[in-house]
């Protein structure tokens, strides 16, 4: 058999964060391999290196049989390799034709040549795409960006294309059409590479599954000789049982209430689609879902930084939709997130621990004048509880190593003595002792009745500590279950998008009995 | 009578050949994603080197050519300090206008001081006479001819740059990857385009531009050295101004070049006019000078307003405009 | 260069920081030095002319620290403004333009003031100059917060129209023409009333005018500002990440129109202390204040104490070439912005220094 690619031994380190570790991974000439795996399996990482934006630490890539170096996107781009990510890499303001044309070679070097445009407009043809050339960017759908990112790479001529995540912006009739092309591809001698989480699709487009797991290669099936609760086992594994105190106490009345909620993302596509949820007082909610489920969204629509398009949301009783996230946070509702690069929200990079520590309550003191010594106190009391490693109070954030920064984040927020807690990755890329750090802090604060909303990545650490888990896939409610009563391929198959249990036995997940709202408002 | 007419119109083209180098340089610059607020200086130097070896040659093709390659100089040392050193656009850019007008002082007091003085330029080619070119037939024309067909060589290279420069960004893929990267650099970059050395190319060949405007005005209007007052006199900024107006197209700026040239001649010759034609046009000696003078600035800055005021997508303001790109930052 | 990489410093040392801005002004001086030397001038005697300010052997010396002061007051005071508007990243550069609206709204006061009490004369001027100036900066920054217009080319555009309006009011003679001189029949600007004067402490010969003082006070007021009230700390965290602020349910609009209109006003007040202490107004008296704050400002990194020092640094500069000019008719004023301009490009290229490393390839991939 001939390989368009082989991976061989790759490994890929970040530090101390091992990436890929000795992945080995072939994609067969003219076949269609579809590369399944969590956030933080490492796909990205591994898609990154094929298409020259990182290199390996250690391992060989062989293309075509002959082994090669990818030092930038340009190699990447002459070995015939294409990629569609995921955030379109378009300048709005010009044609798809003119976008298409920057990145070709040879022809029409200086003066733009009809033959250009003949070619873009064959390739268009030979795949059935329906593109109009001379539309601008600015004015396109997103489904039609999309088209226009895979006719580009074609037009480069790359006999290998990547595609991370296609079908998340589009509707099923797209997703139809888009598999359609993928087909004729093939058909034309194409290999192609589709990293995607639904595992319906998963079915009905690949030959075969490369499933990667924290950062390991788990194995290859041939997709007709699988079903979708295999995949899920392989992509989640069996469950690891963890240490984590998980402490039983009374609840109390819903704090926070979610109906009907409906939130748009940045591109104008459906982040979060009608759910519903609530959290009591003293208790652990967690949210599993592959990344870009609209995690990200929905803490911030809570928080008060997002508009929503529809729904409610009702904390102690009082709607909080359309409040500054001010008057949320003295509401009681605090919102930490961890974004993947850490320093993107919610803390100043170059200010000291002090001053990032006050950022939500430095109005609090009297007078002109921030009162920088209580500041310094608290910021001290942080750091040696949550035993942050830093050479003093005053140090700017930036230069704290990254686990350190996610402690004075949520340090801050914990501070401010909400009722509700919402905390997103609060653990991304910690060490174990520092984790555990974490999640007792998490539990103290669920002993003195606090709500939070544990958003995370390793289904093994949400079962042990949260009480129970809400799945999302795409921005759908897949159903509420109890940590105890469930199982980890349960929620693995949730979160596919392959089982969906919220209307099951004849109740409704996410409504609470002793819901604020009453019967006309609160529409299931 | 016509004479003043004609005299009007001749210096509408003297007075405003230099803009449209200075906008057509700096839209080249700004079209990469670059604000270059050093158009003043680049033309100051542009304008003193040329003159000067221009005049110890006695040819006004080796003045051209030292006047470019002068102040193309100064658009690398802008391009390694933006784009190589990641340095603040504005600064850098203020710097170099407040570098290259005081360069042009330096060399000015220290030739005038000493034995040989001041380079004249009457008597030699590059004196406004002898610029002149005759075109048969068309300069003989007569009242259009004088006003429009007498002039020197740079004047119809102006336009003629201006002209190119259009067909360069409308019609040519090197010209597209340069609108790419002042719209979208991180695009342009993944895609194989060398942001960096397309930056620097196209800020020295515009600076080098901008310089031959600096030298037009030398020649044309100055002459004599000043003390007191440099020859650019602020047409570096009036550039800045109609790149807004002209909505960063080479094309335009033709246009609002002379409109402004317009204006700007007016404010010279309103006297002679009105003298000319005291019952049509009495009343333009009643409007002050300075009015005329603040005209660019004021439109451009009612430009300005209204464009961001209205829909973003008819501005011709490239998107990354001043900020600088590092491929590390994605 | 294709082996070589470059690459962001993970640390940046104080230490080295300074060292290399030493090196870069030493490099620079050397320059100078050169471009004296071919014009055959003693570099070591001009500079030294020019770093003493021309008091060495001048009976008159404590005109040299009035002159130099009248020079340091403006830059001092319009620097720490353009530094409160570049840590928001507003990058205004009209402070030409503000301090000519603050400097003719000042002058309105002034030569209307005969008669009144000195000490409500220049309070007055004072005020209309900062209200004039913050208005005019608080217009600015709505229209950027609001329609993201380029503050960068307003201010430009403002900076030229203000400088035609005061050429015009000094050229043109008419009734209603109060700052021009009566006595002459060509229109030249009138002084001012004794009323508007600036007053100063007299210590012996020398005046120390309470411009002076109240810059300087201002200075501390302003470091206090930044480092320890609520606004500051504002300022700094949306200068650091607007995200941030927002996260932080700050009004990050109301904070840049708010700073904004304390950055104009300051400008404002350094125009209404400059005709105040020169007794009249021309079309001259920005002394290129507005560009040269700009550049104070940044080779200070915008920090108060560095920006006291650079200023006086700099006023030392060019009032040392315009003693120095006195003696060495070759080198005309203009030497200062040649010096100076030199200097920044040093800096620059010393900053990155400080800031970037190169390393090979091979590392990279390793590190």
């Amino acid at each position: 058999m001939e390989y368009a690619i082989e991976l061989k031994e790759i490994s890929k380190s970040f530090g101390p964060v091992a990436a890929n570790k000795n992945i080995n991974l072939s994609l067969a000439k003219g076949e269609i391999l579809a590369l399944l795996g969590e956030n933080g399996s490492g796909k990205t990482t591994l898609m990154n290196m094929l298409s020259g934006i990182y290199m390996p630490d250690s391992g060989s890539i062989f293309i075509d049989g002959k082994k090669v170096e990818i030092n930038s996107p340009e190699d990447s781009g002459k070995l015939g390799i294409g990629m569609v990510h995921q955030h379109f890499k378009l300048v709005e303001r010009f044609t798809a034709l003119e976008n298409i044309r920057i990145g070709m070679r040879g022809e029409g070097r200086f003066f733009h040549g009809a033959e250009v445009r003949k070619k873009i407009e064959e390739t268009a043809a030979k795949f059935g795409f329906d593109i109009d050339l001379d539309k601008k960017v600015s004015n396109m759908a997103v489904s039609e960006k999309q088209t226009l990112e895979i006719l580009k790479v074609l037009c480069y001529g790359a006999r290998i294309i990547i595609l991370d995540e296609p079908t998340a912006v589009l509707t099923v009739q797209e997703i139809e059409k888009l598999f359609n092309v993928l087909r004729k591809m093939k058909e034309e001698g194409h290999s192609i590479i589709i990293i995607t989480h639904k595992l319906n699709e998963v079915m009905a487009i690949s030959d075969r599954v490369a499933v990667l797991r924290h950062g390991d290669y788990i194995g290859t099936v041939v997709t007709k000789e699988t079903d979708e609760k295999t995949l899920t086992e392989l992509m989640v594994g069996r469950k690891i049982t963890l240490n984590i105190d998980r402490p039983i106490i009374e609840k109390t009345h819903p704090l926070l209430e979610i109906r009907d909620l409906t939130i748009k993302n940045d591109e104008g596509a459906t982040a979060i689609d009608h759910i519903n949820f609530y959290i009591r007082g003293g208790e652990i909610l967690g949210v599993a879902g592959i990344a870009g489920s609209g995690q990200k969204e929905l803490c911030e629509a809570i928080a008060g930084l997002r508009k929503i398009e529809e729904g409610q949301m009702i904390h102690e009783g009082e709607s909080i939709v359309g409040m500054s996230p001010k008057k949320i946070l003295e509401h009681g509702v605090s919102m930490s997130f961890i974004p993947e690069d850490r320093l993107g929200m919610g803390l100043a990079p170059s200010l000291s621990i002090t001053d990032n520590m006050i950022l939500k309550n430095y109005n609090e003191s009297k007078g002109l004048f921030v009162d920088r010594k209580s500041a310094r106190e608290e910021a001290q009391k942080v750091i040696d509880k949550l035993e942050i490693i830093t050479p003093s109070t005053e140090t700017p954030v930036r230069r704290l190593s990254g686990g350190n920064v996610q402690k004075v984040l949520l340090g801050r927020e914990i501070k401010s003595g909400p009722n509700v807690l919402i905390t997103a990755y609060p653990v991304r890329g910690l060490d174990i002792n520092s984790s555990y750090t974490i999640y007792n802090i998490l539990n103290e604060e669920k002993k003195k009745g606090v709500g939070i909303l544990f958003v995370g990545e390793d289904l093994d650490v949400m079962l042990s500590l949260c009480d129970k888990i809400m799945v999302i896939c795409h921005g759908r409610l897949q159903g509420v279950v109890n940590s105890d009563h469930t199982t980890k391929e349960e929620i693995g198959l949730m979160m596919t998008g392959t089982l969906n249990i919220v209307n099951k036995d004849g109740k409704t997940d996410g409504i609470a009995k002793d819901s604020a709202f009453t019967d006309e408002e609160g529409k299931a | 009578m016509l004479d003043v007419l004609t005299l009007f119109l001749f210096n509408i083209i003297v007075y405003n050949i230099p803009l449209l180098y200075g906008t057509t340089g700096e839209i080249m610059i700004e079209k990469s994603g670059s604000l270059n607020l050093g158009v003043e200086g680049t033309m100051a130097i542009g304008a003193v080197a040329g003159y000067l070896v221009g005049a110890r040659c006695d040819n006004l093709f080796i003045a051209c050519v030292v006047s470019f390659i002068a102040s193309g100089l100064v658009g690398l040392l802008f391009s390694f300090l933006t784009v190589t050193l990641q340095a603040n656009q504005n600064v850098t850019g203020l710097t170099i206008t407040t570098f290259g007008v005081a360069f042009y002082y330096f060399v000015g007091n220290a030739l005038s001081n000493s034995p040989e003085g001041w380079p004249k330029l009457s008597g030699t080619r590059l004196d406004a006479q002898s610029q002149a070119i005759h075109i048969p037939g068309l300069s003989d024309i007569p009242f259009i001819g004088k006003a429009f067909f007498s002039h020197g060589i740079l004047v119809y290279a102006g336009i003629l740059i201006a002209i190119l420069m259009w067909l360069y960004f409308k019609k040519t893929v090197p010209g597209l990857k340069l609108r790419a990267i002042g719209e979208n650099p991180a695009a342009a970059d993944s895609l194989g385009v060398n942001v960096a050395l397309y930056k620097y190319a196209h800020i020295i060949v515009g600076s080098g531009i901008m310089g031959l405007g600096g030298l037009y005005m030398g020649l044309n209007m100055g002459g004599t050295f000043e003390g007191s007052n440099c020859w650019i006199n602020g047409y570096g900024w009036i550039s800045i101004a109609l790149v807004i107006f002209a909505n960063w197209s080479p094309a335009k700026a033709i246009l609002g070049t002379f409109l402004f040239g317009f204006f700007n001649t007016l404010r010279v010759q309103n006297a002679a006019l009105a003298y000319a034609f005291p019952n049509a046009l009495g009343w333009l000696t009643k409007i002050p000078s300075h009015f005329f003078s603040a005209l660019p600035f004021i439109i451009t800055l009612i430009v300005l307003i209204t464009s961001s005021l209205t829909a973003k997508g008819k501005s011709g303001e490239p998107q990354a405009i001043g900020r600088n790109y590092y491929r590390e930052d994605r | 260069m294709r082996r070589y990489h470059l690459v962001r410093r993970a640390d940046a040392k104080l230490n080295r920081t300074l060292i290399y801005y030493a090196i870069g002004l030493l490099v620079s001086l050397t320059i100078g030095a050169i471009l004296l030397w071919a014009l055959g001038i003693n570099p070591f005697q001009y500079y030294g002319k020019m770093l003493t300010i021309g008091l060495v052997g001048n009976k008159y010396g404590y005109k040299s620290i009035e002159g130099l002061l009248k020079v340091f007051v403006p830059l001092l005071i319009t620097s720490l403004a353009l530094s409160l508007s570049f840590k928001m990243r507003f990058w205004n550069i009209g402070g030409e333009g503000e301090f000519l609206i603050g400097a003719i709204c000042a002058s309105i006061v002034a030569f209307n003031s005969s008669g009144m009490p000195n000490f409500v004369t220049v309070v007055l001027m004072c005020l209309a100059a900062m209200i004039s100036s913050g208005i005019i900066g608080v217009a600015i920054a709505a229209l950027k917060v609001k329609f993201n217009t380029n503050e960068t080319l307003m201010t430009l555009m403002l900076n030229y129209i203000m400088l035609y309006v005061i050429r015009y009011i000094g050229d043109t003679k008419a009734d209603w023409n109060f700052f021009l001189r009566e006595d002459s029949e060509r229109p030249i600007f009138g002084s001012f009333p004794e009323s508007a004067m600036m007053g100063g402490i007299p210590l012996g010969k020398f005046k120390l005018l309470w411009a002076v003082i109240i810059a300087v006070l201002l200075t501390a007021i302003v470091y206090i500002y930044l480092k320890y009230t609520k606004h500051g700390y504002e300022i700094s965290v949306v200068g650091d990440s607007a995200a941030t602020a927002k996260y932080a349910g700050m009004g990050v609009g109301k904070i840049v129109l708010r700073t904004m209109f304390i950055s104009s006003a300051l400008i404002g007040l350094a125009a209404a202390l400059a005709v105040s202490s020169a007794g009249t107004i021309s079309d001259t008296i920005t002394n290129d204040v507005g560009w040269t704050g700009i550049i104070v400002a940044w080779l200070s990194k915008l920090s108060v104490p560095a920006v006291f020092v650079t200023a006086i640094l700099i006023s030392i500069l060019q009032y040392g070439c315009q003693a120095a000019a006195t003696q060495y008719p070759a080198i005309d004023v203009n030497f200062a912005d040649l010096l100076q301009g030199i200097i920044l490009f040093s800096v620059l290229v010393a900053d990155f220094a400080a800031n970037f490393r190169l390393i090979k390839k091979e590392d990279a991939k390793n590190a």
